[in-house]
């Protein structure tokens, strides 16, 4: 989305290795540079959820509940026979009466840390996978992609209902030596969302897998991996340093776009209990308690939708440049 | 090619094979079976169901049961009157006696019913609601991309794609109740819930009445279900023709003198769509998989919450016929996508 | 630009929202309750009824047509001897008619199948004379028909329908849910349903002619007959199950759409499964006092969540809706639906149990610290909203034999946060402890919903401000869950809800919390239970033995009250937290009863338009 330049294209300096060509062409994204900022603010809110938060997210009141702010009235009045108008909260409350501000506010941390796990994990784990098999091709491929499939048809759900009976269904929890105890203890560590990153990990890789794959596998024959081939580079040369970087736009592109999908895993996984514990807010869980109120309180789910769309605009505006930027058949337009 | 397609139907069945071993297990280990109650049965009840539904076997010997109902053909002659010996393929070969063939078992939660019986009324009306969700979402998304990838960095092009995102960021869980709100209660266009198709139908899964009482029942969620992945495609298409357009041989198409719309439709398209049609496939599992959302929100009598509630219900049967049922889709799908590759891309070979 | 673009976008949205918002508003003045007090089980109980403005009635011009939703899920079967669900129930109770009925409104019990009935002096043997000249009918394609035999003659409703469908029930290879209901309270059907005899004429149910039905029971129990209605002695129809020379044996599938056959005031039209189920009015029903002749002709039930089904009564396609939790702030404020709003009885209490075996639960007043630390009143206005009545003790008042709020103001439990504190000093006096951050951690556990779980998310913070202790919130699937609390992983404190089998404080007090009842199951057969509660109290007991036999009505409800006494004061076995009521609306052309019994009568309804 870079603007039309109406001067020729400025003499870079060195002729540059590709991350640093795409650095440069980053840089000047301005739509991009808007996305990497929001997303900035957001880690920043997430690291000082405690500072600028109003209240905690935890805390309730119920006479409160489902307050409503004033301005909100003016926005939706059918709430106006109904509704608790309060000063107390900017945004409003939920049904226990705590405040939506507080909540969305600690919730972007549960939100970017999924929107985080997710991509990595995918592109890690599936690109690898992908590259691996598109290139090697015959056997390796066809085993490869086999056990993808095989995966695929697993249903998740039964594979999440089984985690959750057994670990965070056991009350042997206390008992140190066992395997519960100890993927308990692991959960704790990572704020109890250890089984969100294992739910997300499991669905994330496949896509991504099978993708790469079949970019590698139209890619492998073109005539830039022969030239690589006759000057002798090796394979692992060939995979990282030629095929890689031109199979990374659809990627990349296809790993943002998932990002409201392992959100909505999250917040389904924390519905039925192997995600975050109540009263810890997440913004997937808020919509989804929301969706049920939308025609008596619609505050109370549009408001974490909102900030789950505003999230996503950075994200696909950083994408796009990130895209943009590694191509390296795209001269600025 | 015949070889190759040969080939992976072979592996569908070994991992058709495998599946079920691993369905079958992971559903014995969950606790819980399929008759606790909140009011608690008697224990003297509960073995009666277990000895029913020869549940106090020991597990190996359930499963080998199960697969030799399923895979196994015979001819007998006992009556068809119990839900458990009730087979998919009943042919009469003489007076009484049956060939017979594919027993999926009886539901434990629906005691009327059998795996076949859900399976046959409820499995066409998901599919209706996932074909109809993909068409849209290709009739959509493609010339969305398409056109926002051809006037890059213009109106249009921002346009769409915000409308893209939008589409994506929205889950169809809030999106649902809002489509509902708006034309179901408020302007009472549109039905609020239901399906417009019963069985039987045609060729399985085409129902019989495709008039408005059909489509009026279908908008909502079809849209519901399908404006994240229209987005989805919209983007995809559009990142992958901007790529494709910067090559040499468009380069080259355009020299010779061909119209534009000659270059994209003949020479950049078909290549631009491989990365949309990898994704086809996982997306046609998770259309699958979040059919059961929108069923619950628009009450539609599809597989997908039958199946979630089996899951809750332990439903043994119903959960191992549904599971291996998708499965099978899935591979299928995989094997479709896998196909047009060859033809898309006449550099890919499999051999 | 593309940030305003999305501004633009939002606003559109919002906009549409705002539109669909600001809707005409019809002016009509909210009728206000009317109070009425209904006599329930030999008790008072007041009963909130809204009358619906009157209507001028419009001449009727087509078939009446009553929409209704069943819930969620699918009806899983209309086989009286397999139904389990309330929606089965609920449709058996339309196309087919017990022995006797429980009146919806009052809960006593009247004549069905059988229009009188001798009760032998020792109270065990039941001479019943049944409706004579009710024909078994069907479902044809196109209208109802009666069912006719080889010779061609109509088949009437005989006792012999009815022994058949007993026997049924018991047989053990039906493998029937609820038989042990039966087994419990009929001779000779506990034997059969082991499985240690198999000759079903050995069960204490016998044709002395076709319309003589001789029942007998093992003990002269107040409520043998609410068992003798129940859905799983009804009669069934022997030749489409066994089969017989003209018709084709159906097995199990018998009561699928297509197979149907039944000789209620409805019959079975039409069933798509998970979508709707459509039972039309059966000609040749005759009416009885008790069962008229419907005025309805056609009821059309729906499978929709709550949330779905209250947009379709939104928009005008059904009749009545229960009205969702998340909706009820706006109902009760807009003067249509809050004309059209009825709360009111509804035979379920919802309580919390407590692992009494399980420290440091096991500490009595610890337990009652919690009780009373409870704030029910504010758990009803904030959380829950549906107008429920705090729950001083365990069983649902309205049932025989149960204590009222009215009448026995005392009995029980009631939030107290001052006393919960000095409970629990004694507590920590107990475990000598100084203070209540020292207590071990205590878990709560509820099945995964987003109700349960933020009632338990509100009870978790009174007990943090009045105990300054925070339980561990847990929660866990349906079926793990149920396995859970009735092992000895039963945790601390767990959720549970129970609705009536039959109004009578039996169901409660000795089915749910004696030794091996619902909530206190004795797995391994030893006498002491090992799950659930866990909790035995000898007093108890004997009370709820004694009452169960005890024929006068004032003594027994003594007898009850004292057990109650012990279940929720002195042994605090569990915390009784609020008695259900039902939220539902009614369009004003319904002219409808308010069932107490769970299931609706709908051959009383009506419709005016």
């Amino acid at each position: 989305m870079a603007e039309k330049e109406a001067v020729a294209l400025p003499v870079r300096r060195k002729s540059g290795s590709l991350w640093g060509d795409a650095v440069y062409r980053l840089a000047r994204n301005r739509a991009a540079i808007l996305g990497g900022v929001l997303i900035l603010l957001l880690i920043l809110t997430a690291i000082f959820a405690r500072f600028i938060a109003p209240y905690t997210y935890e805390a309730q009141d119920l006479k409160n509940n489902s307050a409503v702010a004033k301005w909100e009235l003016s926005i939706f009045p059918m709430m106006e026979p109904y509704a608790k108008v309060s000063d107390k909260f900017p945004l409003g409350a939920d049904a226990l009466g705590r405040d939506l501000l507080s909540r969305i506010i600690y919730g972007a941390q549960i939100s970017l840390a999924v929107a985080f796990i997710g991509p990595i994990v995918a592109l890690l784990v599936g690109t690898v996978y992908g590259l691996v098999s598109g290139f090697f091709g015959k056997t390796v491929d066809n085993v490869m992609m086999r056990f993808v499939d095989l995966m695929y048809a697993i249903p998740t759900m039964l594979l999440i209902i089984l985690m959750m009976a057994f670990f965070r269904g056991s009350l042997n929890l206390s008992e140190p030596g066992t395997f519960a105890y100890a993927m308990n203890e692991i959960d704790k560590r990572f704020g109890g969302m250890l089984f969100i990153f294992i739910g997300i990990g499991l669905t994330a890789w496949m896509g991504t897998a099978r993708l790469a794959r079949g970019q590698v596998l139209s890619l492998r024959e073109q005539e830039f991996v022969l030239a690589a081939r006759a000057v002798g580079s090796s394979n692992g040369r060939i995979i990282f340093r030629h095929i890689l970087p031109n199979i990374l736009g659809p990627l990349v592109i296809t790993v943002t776009l998932a990002i409201p999908g392992y959100i909505s895993t999250e917040a389904f996984l924390s519905f039925i209990g192997l995600g975050v514990n109540p009263p810890t807010p997440s913004w997937g869980s808020m919509i989804s308690e929301g969706s049920t109120t939308i025609r008596t309180y619609p505050h109370q789910a549009l408001l974490p939708a909102m900030a789950l769309s505003l999230t996503m605009f950075a994200f696909n505006f950083l994408g796009d440049g990130l895209r943009d930027a590694l191509d390296p058949r795209l001269r600025g337009t | 090619m015949i070889r190759f397609i040969l080939q992976r139907i072979l592996w569908t069945a070994v991992v058709l094979l495998i599946l079920s071993l691993i369905t079958f297990g992971l559903m014995h280990a969950v606790p819980g079976g399929p008759f606790s109650r909140e009011k608690a049965l008697p224990q003297q009840t509960i073995d009666i169901l277990n000895q029913k539904y020869h549940l106090d076997d020991p597990l190996w010997k359930q499963y080998l049961n199960y697969l030799y109902d399923v895979l196994i053909p015979r001819i007998n002659d006992k009556p068809a009157t119990s839900l458990i010996d009730s087979y998919l393929i009943n042919i009469k070969l003489w007076d009484k006696t049956y060939f017979r063939w594919m027993n999926f078992g009886p539901s434990y939660h629906s005691r009327s019913r059998t795996v076949n019986d859900i399976i046959r009324e409820q499995l066409p009306v998901s599919f209706q609601l996932g074909v109809l969700a993909i068409v849209m979402a290709l009739i959509i998304g493609m010339p969305l991309g398409v056109i926002a990838a051809l006037k890059q960095n213009t109106v249009w092009d921002y346009l769409g794609m915000s409308m893209a995102i939008f589409g994506v960021s929205v889950p169809v869980i809030a999106m649902g109740p809002i489509l509902v709100w708006i034309f179901g209660v408020a302007l009472k266009w549109l039905p609020p819930s239901g399906w417009g198709a019963k069985p039987p139908y045609l060729l399985f899964f085409i129902p019989r009445d495709l008039s408005w009482a059909f489509w009026k029942h279908a908008i909502m969620p079809v849209v519901a279900l399908g404006l994240v992945n229209s987005a989805i495609i919209a983007r995809l298409t559009r990142a992958s023709l901007l790529q494709v357009i910067r090559e040499d041989y468009i380069r080259t198409a355009r020299a010779k003198g061909l119209t534009e719309r000659v270059v994209v439709s003949r020479h950049a398209l078909r290549n631009a769509l491989i990365p949309v049609v990898t994704v086809l496939g996982p997306m046609f599992a998770a259309i699958v998989t979040g059919t059961f959302v929108a069923e619950t929100i628009f009450g539609i009598p599809g597989l997908g919450r039958y199946f979630i509630s089996s899951i809750t219900n332990r439903d043994y049967p119903v959960i191992m016929g549904t599971t291996l049922l998708y499965g099978m889709l899935l591979l299928l799908a995989n094997l479709v996508v896998d196909i047009s590759y060859a033809w898309l891309d006449p550099r890919i070979r499999y051999d | 630009m593309v940030k305003k673009i999305s501004v633009i976008l939002s606003i559109v949205l919002l906009a549409s929202m705002l539109l669909t918002a600001c809707g005409p508003t019809e002016t009509q003045a909210p009728v206000a309750p009317e109070v009425q007090t209904v006599v329930i089980g030999g008790t008072p109980q007041v009963v909130y009824v809204t009358v619906p403005p009157p209507d001028v009635p419009e001449p009727v011009a087509e078939a009446k047509i009553l929409r209704q939703n069943l819930g969620y899920s699918d009806v899983p079967t209309l086989d009286p001897s397999l139904s389990t669900d309330t929606s089965s129930i609920q449709i058996v109770e339309e196309i087919t008619v017990g022995l006797v009925r429980l009146n919806e409104l009052t809960m006593a019990v009247e004549p069905g199948m059988a229009q009188s009935w001798d009760i032998s002096a020792d109270g065990l043997v039941y001479t019943m004379k049944l409706a004579e000249g009710i024909p078994w009918v069907r479902w044809n394609g196109t209208e109802v028909v009666p069912v006719q035999d080889c010779e061609g003659n109509t088949r009437n409703v005989t006792a012999h329908d009815f022994v058949y469908g007993i026997q049924r029930t018991c047989k053990a290879e039906t493998a029937s849910d609820y038989a042990y209901v039966l087994a419990f309270a009929l001779a000779g059907c506990g034997d059969v349903n082991n499985g240690v005899i198999t000759d079903v004429n050995t069960i204490g149910a016998v044709a002395l002619d076709e319309y003589t039905l001789q029942l007998t029971f093992l003990t002269p129990a107040a409520y043998n007959l609410n068992i003798a209605g129940m859905w799983v002695s009804r009669a069934q129809p022997s030749w489409i199950i066994e089969g017989d020379d003209c018709t084709e044996a159906r097995g199990d599938r018998w009561s699928e759409p297509g197979f149907n056959q039944s000789f209620g005031p409805y019959a079975l039209k039409e069933w798509i499964h998970d979508s709707s189920l459509t039972i039309v009015k059966n000609p040749f029903w005759p009416g009885m006092a008790t069962v008229p002749v419907p005025q309805i002709e056609e009821i059309v039930f729906t499978f929709l969540a709550d949330s779905a089904a209250m947009a379709e009564y939104e928009a005008g396609n059904l009749d009545t809706v229960g009205v969702p939790l998340a909706d009820m702030d706006r109902v009760k404020s807009d003067p249509v639906l809050s004309a059209e709003f009825y709360q009111g009885f509804n035979g379920c209490t919802y309580y919390y149990g407590i692992n009494t075996s399980k420290p440091p639960m096991d500490n009595v007043h610890l337990r009652r610290a919690f009780s009373l630390a409870v704030d029910r009143q504010a758990l009803i206005d904030n959380v829950t909203k549906g107008g429920q009545l705090p729950a001083q003790w365990f069983c649902r008042p309205g049932m025989t034999a149960c204590p009222t709020p009215e009448n026995n103001p005392d009995v029980g439990i009631k939030s107290d946060p001052v006393k919960a504190q000095e409970e629990l000093a004694l507590a920590l006096a107990d475990m000598g402890l100084t203070s209540a951050d020292q207590i071990p951690e205590i878990v709560l556990m509820y099945n995964t919903s987003e109700g349960h779980k933020a009632i338990a998310e509100a009870i978790q913070q009174m007990w943090v401000d009045t105990l300054g202790i925070k339980v561990s919130v847990v929660n866990q699937e349906w079926a793990v869950f149920l396995d859970t609390i009735r092992g000895v992983d039963t945790p601390h404190i767990y959720r549970l809800g129970w609705c009536l089998d039959y109004p009578d404080a039996n169901n409660w007090l000795r089915e749910v919390f004696a030794v091996n009842g619902s909530a206190n199951p004795d797995n391994d057969g030893d006498g002491i239970p090992d799950g659930g509660v866990s909790w035995k109290n000898d007093t108890y007991e004997q009370l709820v033995v004694d009452a169960a036999v005890e024929m006068d009505p004032a003594k027994r409800l003594e007898m009850y009250i004292q057990a109650e006494n012990i279940l929720v004061w002195e042994d605090c076995a569990m915390i009784p937290l609020y008695w259900y009521t039902r939220n539902t609306l009614t369009k004003p052309y319904v002219v409808r009863t308010y069932s107490l019994t769970g299931h609706e009568v709908y051959e009383k309804w009506d419709l005016t338009k």
